[in-house]
């Protein structure tokens, strides 16, 4: 009964998935490209070609630790869309560590680096959670203005403090990570970034299928006025499901920094954020369903670089099959956003 | 209106089943124009589905439907309105955010695409004032009182020429007086002609309106139509419930389930000589001088001064709306608490958080079953746990297979029907989510349980479970504070009475109780 459920929410997501990817072939093919190339340069990009799949796991990877802190925050009710903004607060903070702690022992300026970039990321995520909780700001609009603020931190920071002076000036950012602090090469797939995943995926899947948090915060997220009543600081809950997203969202930002990236980069990968929310929503909030949907999205990233060799077609491909799937993907939650919506108002009063 | 020999309405062998389950089977009746008919029968019995058939909203797998002796296509909402078929919903479903005036006219078919508030208010306050149904035409729905909205409601199905109304479960909502109006109006109609199909639960209403009785019983029709006055209250109950289930009910139970004559004089009151004596020791709860400020949700309360003892029943009677919600939401530290002291089993807990009280052995069967007693959409075993995760760490490993273990065997002990324990909660009947509350809040570390309103449209087996599992919890020591809108539950089970008006208590009653004593109560007439 569980398993079957499960199984057709699965082959629901990825029907809707499906359905997007036709429809993106239908216009792509009507504005003149060839949609048959299209998805086979997909293909090969993301999987098929020899190499391939190592390039999806580098996007996978970093993609996959944010998509699991918006999944747990989505559970608990709390609509964080800061993913974005959290994940740059992470970047930098990392990037402030390593680039004023360049004389330092590696084994010292990388963990604090790491504690620096999710304390970036969960600190990113504690004002709206709080203003959420005391006054009853609504998170979706604090969040979402956040990512722009965080933004222009980015790019404040890299034209000025943290500033490459041997930069060329057309690309704003950062020094080099010295090679001492990298936990990767550029090919960011690298046994620490690795077993980082891992033990963020088997923690995040035991809190959320294997504690009592997880199951209260799944009943809060369903129905917060019931588990008031059975006496839960709803606010609490709340909370932490926040500040852990944005604690994952500042990690993956750190991996990305100190791993392939190698430099902080104003308006770096700009849309990991809203990836990680349509992994996650595209999952059902599962932990599981994350890691392998998040395989798909970085493989959609990794074939993005392929199209205009491959098929001609601009990048920006990628972006409008996401947008596309978003669109579908949105109108299956519907139902789960109007709950949320009713939350919201219902909640008010806690 | 039909002829007198065409039966107002008619099924002929109509037979409905949702998936496995037949929800009617082989229903074949004919109900006589200008009549109040009834029907009734059990949670599950199939009477809403009786009603949709008849309405429209559900298309019966087999068997015809006739209206004023004309045959019409079932399944189809239009036709059967076009036929003066209109169903009144058991939950309302006026848009809260409405004014009356749009309300009414949300649904009417002339309606025009640009309207002014004035012109609708002008429109509709005729045709309201017809029905007598008084109420200010710019409230918005949300303000209203239960009574008014279903009055409202009722209205509205009244708009177009309606020959047959049907109303389910109508008085599940309202108070005893505002029963005796909806009563009231009912007959009203019934003299200008309408037809009125009441689907109902409680024996003694139905004797008190209706002038035909069908009875359902699992699916299948096995008494009446017969007229009101051919039958007693005790052979009715013996109808609904069947012979097995029947022998479950105690005489007092009875006796309150099918509203006997008599209990004014206190004969048939169970002899209340039964409760133990008051076991040494703190009592239940105590609340002293205790105030609160008024908030969107309910009147403040004034000064409220209440013991219950350990292995007592204390009812709380009152007219909807005069504090009962704010006492329990104090009690659940979910009100703001001006002035006074509460303890629960003598411990201070004042400015306790619900935790800590829930610690002491607080329980609450909540108003609202579907919003603050269950989380629908969450498996059984989530809802039945939640109380006991919350009380441990929440960061310690759980074993999920453990905790369903326990939930079937917990939920099988409160005879909960359901076929697995991860299902959603939302898809248990409300006499089995009632139960499944229980199951969670009535456990052997209770020393106080907060009842409110737990047998609100439950039927007569699942109510007699209820009043059951609250007398042995007496039994164990534990306090109960019952707050219910039913005179004839409060009076069964309460070993004292007290009676609530705008946010005081008013009054405290000991058995045998007087109706009338306490009506005049309720009602501030004292």
């Amino acid at each position: 009964m569980m398993l079957k459920g499960r199984l057709i929410t699965v082959g629901r997501a990825i029907a809707f998935v499906l359905l997007a990817l036709i429809l993106c072939g239908i216009v792509f093919q009507l504005a003149g490209y060839s949609a048959k190339e299209m998805f086979q340069s997909i293909a090969d990009g993301a999987f098929l070609n020899p190499g391939a799949w190592k390039n999806s796991l580098r996007w996978a990877l970093p993609l996959f630790i944010t998509a699991c802190g918006v999944a747990i925050s989505f559970r608990c009710g709390f609509f964080n869309v800061g993913a974005q903004g959290q994940f740059y607060l992470g970047a930098i903070g990392a990037t402030f560590v390593v680039d004023f702690m360049a004389g330092w022992p590696a084994f010292v300026v990388i963990p604090l680096a790491f504690l620096a970039g999710i304390l970036g990321g969960a600190i990113w995520a504690l004002w709206p959670a709080l203003l959420r909780v005391r006054s009853g700001t609504d998170e979706v609009i604090t969040t979402l203005m956040g990512n722009f603020i965080a933004g222009l931190v980015l790019i404040y920071v890299c034209s000025g403090i943290l500033k490459d002076p041997s930069g060329t000036g057309q690309v704003m950012a950062s020094r080099p990570v010295s090679p001492a602090f990298r936990i990767s090469t550029n090919s960011g797939l690298s046994p620490t970034i690795i077993g980082i995943v891992i033990v963020v995926g088997v923690a995040m899947w035991l809190l959320v299928n294997r504690t009592a948090f997880g199951v209260l915060s799944s009943l809060a997220g369903r129905n917060p006025i019931m588990v008031v009543w059975q006496g839960a600081k709803l606010s609490r809950l709340g909370i932490a499901g926040f500040v852990l997203g944005g604690a994952l969202a500042g990690l993956a930002g750190t991996i990305e920094v100190l791993g392939p990236n190698g430099r902080l980069v104003s308006g770096f990968l700009p849309a990991h954020g809203f990836t990680a929310i349509l992994i996650a929503l595209v999952a059902s909030l599962s932990i599981t369903g994350t890691a392998i949907v998040s395989l798909f999205f970085g493989g959609l990233a990794a074939a993005s670089l392929y199209l205009p060799v491959l098929a001609g077609l601009p990048s920006a491909a990628i972006d409008i099959i996401n947008a596309a799937i978003a669109l579908f993907i949105t109108a299956r939650t519907v139902p789960g956003l109007a709950r949320l919506a009713a939350r919201r108002r219902a909640s008010g009063s806690t | 209106m039909a002829p007198s020999g065409a039966p107002a309405l008619e099924c002929r062998d109509v037979s409905v089943s949702y998936g496995p389950v037949a929800a009617l089977s082989g229903v074949s009746l004919r109900l006589a124009p200008g009549l109040i008919h009834a029907v009734c029968g059990q949670n599950g019995a199939g009477k809403t589905t009786f009603a949709r058939v008849a309405s429209g909203l559900v298309r019966p797998n087999r068997g015809a439907l006739f209206i004023s002796g004309q045959e019409v296509a079932t399944g189809n909402v239009a036709r059967a309105r076009a036929a003066g078929v209109e169903l009144v919903h058991q939950s309302f479903a006026l848009p809260p955010s409405f004014t009356v005036a749009e309300a009414m006219e949300f649904g009417a078919e002339k309606g025009t695409p640009i309207y002014s508030r004035r012109g609708l208010e002008a429109r509709w306050k005729q045709h309201l004032e017809n029905l007598g149904v008084r109420v200010r035409l710019r409230d918005r729905i949300r303000d209203l009182a239960v009574e008014q909205q279903q009055g409202v409601e009722i209205a509205r199905a009244l708009v177009a020429e309606a020959s047959v109304l049907i109303l389910d479960e109508p008085t599940a909502v309202l108070s005893p007086t505002g029963v005796e109006m909806l009563f009231d109006r009912l007959r009203n109609l019934k003299a200008g002609g309408v037809t009125i199909l009441l689907i109902l639960h409680k024996i003694r209403e139905v004797l008190g309106v209706a002038d035909t009785v069908t009875v359902l019983r699992g699916g299948k029709l096995v008494e009446g139509p017969l007229p009101a006055g051919d039958t007693t209250p005790q052979r009715l109950a013996h109808a609904i419930v069947g012979s097995a289930a029947e022998q479950a009910l105690s005489g007092a139970d009875e006796a309150a389930l099918t509203g006997a004559e008599g209990r004014d004089l206190g004969a048939s009151v169970e002899p209340v000589a039964s409760v133990p004596a008051t076991p040494a020791g703190p009592v239940a709860l105590e609340i002293a001088g205790a105030s609160t400020r008024a908030d969107p949700e309910g009147p403040a309360l004034a000064d409220i001064d209440l013991a219950v003892g350990r292995s007592e029943i204390v009812g709380v009677a009152g007219v909807e709306g005069n504090g009962q919600r704010t006492l329990v939401r104090m009690l659940a530290n979910l009100a703001d608490l001006q002035s006074g002291r509460i303890a629960l089993a003598g411990t201070d807990v004042t400015r306790g958080a619900l935790a800590a009280r829930r610690g002491a052995g607080l329980r609450i069967i909540p108003f609202e079953r579907n919003t603050e007693g269950l989380s629908l959409a969450s498996s059984l075993w989530e809802n039945w746990s939640a109380r006991q995760l919350l009380f441990g760490p929440l960061l310690k490993l759980i074993s999920p297979a453990a905790w369903r273990r326990d939930c079937d065997l917990s939920l099988k002990q409160w005879d909960v029907r359901y076929a697995t324990t991860t299902q959603p909660a939302g898809s248990l009947s409300g006499g089995n989510a009632q139960k499944l509350i229980l199951a969670r809040e009535v456990d052997a570390d209770a020393s106080l349980i907060i009842a409110a309103q737990p047998t609100r449209g439950l039927d007569v087996g699942a109510t007699a479970f209820v009043w059951k599992s609250l007398r042995a919890a007496r039994e164990r020591g534990c306090g109960v504070l019952l707050i219910s809108s039913d005179l004839d539950e409060l009076f069964d089970i309460s070993d004292r009475l007290i009676v609530m008006l705008s946010g005081r208590i008013v009054a405290e009653f000991r058995p045998p109780y007087s109706l009338s004593a306490v009506g005049a109560a309720m009602t501030g007439a004292r």
